[in-house]
């Protein structure tokens, strides 16, 4: 007869088996779909005319809109590269969220820039704007200043200053590739729904040259920290957000780099203060507006427009990140719950907003604890050894498989390593993945759900190394 | 429990140990490729260097027999390989054409490609034992070949394949649609027109799918404006997604063929131009009549005067907003059209008032005077700012500081006046501080005096308004209620 501990940790036990089948389950099903969808994009990728858009009169103008707190080590490169861009017609708009550090003062000495009298017409509440630079040589930047409002108010100043029918929002610790702007509106080009977001794919910086805002050499970085983001970052974008885009569940895009349609972010209300991902945040709105009002809309998702962005280097910025990541997602999920299981959000209601609840959501807590108790019920005599060693191996194995599944899919499409080294070495890392670091992970997400059960509104900030960028 | 914990095992093994397998698998497809992909391209790079004479010798016309011969002993899929970078890089110098043309057509090149073209078609019509190489077509690798000689054709301009890129229109795969599409586009000849503009009806009326509205739109555009006249029907349609995206086809070949002036008077159909003026101008869709304000603007034609005035002060802002923009553009803008433009001044919509602002810089001297004017009489704060902010980012200022400096009066110098002393003090010291130091000081010379005396004035004012301390408390809010 076992005691009410051992049947809880049974309990338990089973449903941290049943997560586990669930969660890889679905990562395998999404595996396949994008091995399927990113092959295929790859043999149209060389039949795009990326020329006929670059010539077209009908290509619709795109503002690149650049928040920045305290930014004065990456900024600069961050703006050449935009201004850099490969697009018919487009503007830079940089808004300086009351930086107390050099970063308005780099802005103006690099790009000469003068202050003008401007008219501000705040079309979403913003906190007050103060000054406005221009450089009359290049027409298509303009420099706000603002008092300090957080990285959705400036990205809301930027709408408000914004003319044209698509917006960029673009990290100020980003590198655009010259031609990812053009790939990222051939979707919203080419389609017969109206596109209210196009997203690409965030790649990382470190460990690449750079010059003048563009990347010259792409290389694996030094660090080992640094490697496995590689690696996590290829399986989120290769295989989690083309699965989920293919399937028309597309719940989060990268807030570093997404185009946006203006009018549709402005009907939908802004991006909002009350979460700390508001990218994520903005998409679920802009679902809720769609289905609210019984309009068709598309969220496209390609893996091709490219924007590096550079990853922590410390565990402390590491943290940070990951812990801001997972109150983000826990906090917008809990502001949209309506979307669970409802009717008109279709995929998103039945089958994205659940996962991301059951899996990425509370997913991180219920893995902790079946970290601790599968050992525990072994200890107890509750579980055979062989049957810990089984589990043990499959979950581990499983890991590793996903990991290897992304970097083969890399190697199969875009081959953005060029060196049979950094080849290997991917493979190397996508294989111990699994073992140290994603346990490392999962503890600053579980301090990330804790931060939200305790109410927790705060930014944190990762300091960037500012890689000549 | 335990035989269900045993079997349970069991599978978590052999899962684990299939998984196991698996990476590996991976692992070694990820290497395997890697070397396939190095193996490739190895062989592109000997054949493009062993054979790059050869091909520069044919192309430039030196020793042109001797580099056919040697190119001519090359499979044909070794030569699609050698010219495809030529090919990709799409812009092919027109001296090159004819003579590329020519060598593919020699080589058997373009027979090749527009036996592609039409494979599916073909295929189509053949009722029986077809299936499995309709298949075979459409595999990924086929595809790509078929589409690659659709694209070469386009951009060779070949235009007796013009049929071929007309039957690929009606492939099965989408994308295939579009890349004849973009062939037949880039080929210019009016013949293909109807088949694209077909194609846009079927779609829009939804008896197709494929390819997407705006790549029609996107092919369409690429047709000169002599083919317009086969637009009339999509133009006189009750649909209104085939008006819009005709109309806005239409705009694009006007403006392409105005090249910033205006249409030589024979260069729209006059039915197409009746059309326009009478119906289009009056469409329900508010995207219509904005397109056909754009045209209206380019066309010399003494009736669209009035009717691009009444686009002007149309019901939608988008309308007025294009209205404005086209006359901003346009080199032939009437005194009723530049008081149309001005009326937009006091548009409800701001972007509406910024195109009128920016319409008016755009017109020179005749426009800024309205300008000016309005700015100096109006006292709405908001078009106050956008005026400045229009005038500082055009440069206009400085042109205003220099006249000033030089001894310009009237209404300019009113209006230096007035931004000096309240209305662009950021502005007016960044140009300040950039104009040579001569004209400075001719502008502070003639400057001060004018501001003393506006201070004076306000002075003055202050006095004669002030209330007196007696009834200050009563000016308080919320009012000081006596003991």
């Amino acid at each position: 007869m076992h005691s009410w501990l051992d049947n809880t940790i049974i309990f338990f036990n089973f449903v941290v088996f049943t997560y586990f089948l669930l969660g890889n389950g679905i990562y395998t099903f999404l595996f396949l779909l994008s091995m399927r969808s990113t092959w295929f994009h790859m043999q149209r990728r060389t039949l795009q005319d990326l020329d006929a858009i670059r010539r077209s009169p009908l290509a619709p103008p795109v503002t690149i809109i650049i928040p920045a707190w305290n930014e004065e080590g990456v900024i600069v490169g961050a703006v050449r590269s935009a201004l850099q861009a490969d697009y018919p017609h487009f503007r830079v708009i940089v808004v300086d969220d009351g930086s107390t550090d050099r970063t308005l003062e780099r802005l103006v000495t690099s790009f000469q820039l003068v202050e003008i009298d401007a008219a501000y017409r705040p079309t979403l509440p913003t906190a007050p704007v103060h000054a406005f630079y221009v450089n009359p040589e290049i027409p298509n930047l303009v420099v706000a200043t603002k008092g300090r409002g957080g990285k959705p108010d400036a990205i809301n100043a930027g709408i408000n200053l914004c003319r044209s029918p698509y917006f960029c929002n673009l990290d100020a610790d980003c590198l655009l590739e010259r031609d990812a702007l053009l790939r990222l509106m051939e979707p919203v080009l080419n389609a017969n729904v109206q596109t209210v977001v196009s997203s690409g794919i965030v790649r990382i910086l470190n460990g690449c040259t750079t010059q003048d805002g563009r990347v010259l050499r792409v290389g694996l970085p030094s660090g080992r920290l640094e490697r496995f983001q590689v690696v996590e970052y290829l399986r989120s974008f290769l295989c989690g957000r083309t699965g989920w885009n293919l399937l028309g569940g597309t719940l989060v895009v990268s807030g570093a780099f997404a185009v946006f349609h203006r009018a549709s972010v402005i009907a939908a209300g802004g991006f909002c203060h009350d979460t700390v991902t508001e990218d994520m945040d903005m998409v679920v709105q802009l679902h809720h507006w769609a289905a609210k009002r019984g309009r068709k809309i598309r969220m496209a998702f390609t893996s091709d427009p490219v924007c590096w962005t550079e990853c922590p280097t410390s565990f402390a910025n590491l943290a940070r990140q990951r812990r801001r990541w997972q109150l983000g997602l826990c906090q917008t999920l809990w502001k949209h719950s309506e979307l669970l299981f409802g009717r008109k959000y279709g995929v998103v209601g039945y089958l994205s907003y659940p996962f991301h609840s059951l899996v990425e959501g509370a997913g991180a807590a219920v893995e902790l604890v079946g970290y601790l108790l599968v050992p525990l019920a072994f200890l107890r005599g509750l579980v055979p050894a062989y049957v810990l060693l089984a589990f043990v191996l499959l979950s581990f194995v499983y890991g590793c498989f996903l990991n290897v599944g992304a970097v083969l899919l890399e190697e199969l499409t875009f081959r953005r390593y060029p060196r049979f080294r950094d080849l290997l070495t991917l493979l190397g890392y996508a294989a111990l993945e699994n073992v140290g670091y994603r346990q490392l992970v999962l503890l600053y997400r579980v301090e990330g759900i804790l931060k939200f059960l305790a109410g927790s509104r705060r930014w944190e900030k990762v300091a960037h190394a500012g890689a000549e960028v | 429990m335990a035989q269900l914990t045993n079997s349970g095992t069991a599978w978590a093994l052999a899962v684990s140990f299939c998984v196991l397998a698996g990476i590996g698998l991976l692992m070694v497809v990820a290497v395997f490729r890697r070397g396939q992909q190095v193996f490739y391209f190895r062989y592109v790079h000997s054949l493009r260097r062993r054979y790059r004479k050869a091909l520069t010798e044919v192309l430039s016309g030196k020793s042109r027999d001797q580099g056919m011969q040697t190119l001519r002993r090359l499979p044909l899929s070794d030569l699609e390989i050698l010219l495809d970078p030529i090919f990709s890089r799409r812009h092919v110098v027109e001296a090159h054409l004819g003579i590329l043309r020519a060598l593919c057509a020699e080589l058997g090149l373009i027979e090749l490609w527009q036996r592609r073209a039409a494979v599916a078609h073909r295929l189509e019509a053949q009722p029986h034992g077809s299936g499995r190489r309709a298949r075979g077509v459409q595999s990924p690798q086929h595809l790509l070949r078929r589409a690659k000689g659709i694209r070469n054709l386009g951009i060779l301009r070949h235009e007796p394949s013009g049929r071929f890129l007309v039957k690929a229109l009606d492939d099965p795969h989408p994308d295939i649609q579009v890349v004849a599409l973009r062939a037949l586009a880039a080929l210019h000849a009016p013949g293909n027109f109807p088949a694209v503009l077909s194609r846009l009806h079927a779609v829009a009326l939804g008896r197709h799918t494929s390819p997407s509205l705006p790549a029609i739109e996107a092919a369409l555009v690429n047709f000169n404006l002599r083919a317009s006249a086969m637009l009339e029907v999509s133009l006189r349609h009750p649909e209104r997604e085939i008006r819009r995206i005709a109309t806005d086809t239409l705009r694009v070949m006007a403006g392409r063929e105005a090249g910033g002036g205006q249409l030589p008077a024979d260069a729209l159909p006059a039915e197409i131009a009746e059309l326009l003026l009478r119906d289009l101008s009056r469409d329900a869709s508010g995207e219509v009549r904005g397109a056909t304000a754009e045209i209206l603007a380019l066309l010399p034609d003494s009736r669209v005067e009035v009717v691009l005035h009444e686009l002007l002060f149309d019901r939608e802002w988008q309308v007025r907003l294009r209205a404005v923009r086209a006359l901003g553009k346009s080199q032939h803008v009437t005194d009723l059209m530049v008081l149309g433009i001005r009326d937009c001044l006091r548009d409800a919509h701001s972007l509406v008032r910024d195109a009128a602002i920016h319409a008016l810089i755009a017109l020179g001297h005749r426009g800024t005077q309205h300008l000016y004017e309005h700015f100096l009489t109006t006292e709405d704060p908001v078009l106050r700012a956008q005026i400045v902010e229009a005038i500082e980012r055009t440069g206009l200022l400085t042109s205003l500081v220099e006249g000033y400096s030089g001894g310009a009066r009237g209404i300019e110098a009113l209006m230096v006046e007035e931004l000096a002393s309240a209305a662009a003090p950021v502005g007016f010291s960044g140009v300040l501080q950039m104009v040579n130091p001569p004209v400075r000081e001719r502008f502070q010379e003639r400057f001060l005096p004018c501001a003393r005396f506006r201070m004076r004035l306000l002075e003055q004012a202050a006095w004669e308004s002030n209330p007196g301390p007696g009834l200050q408390p009563s000016l308080e809010f919320p009012p000081v209620v006596a003991a």
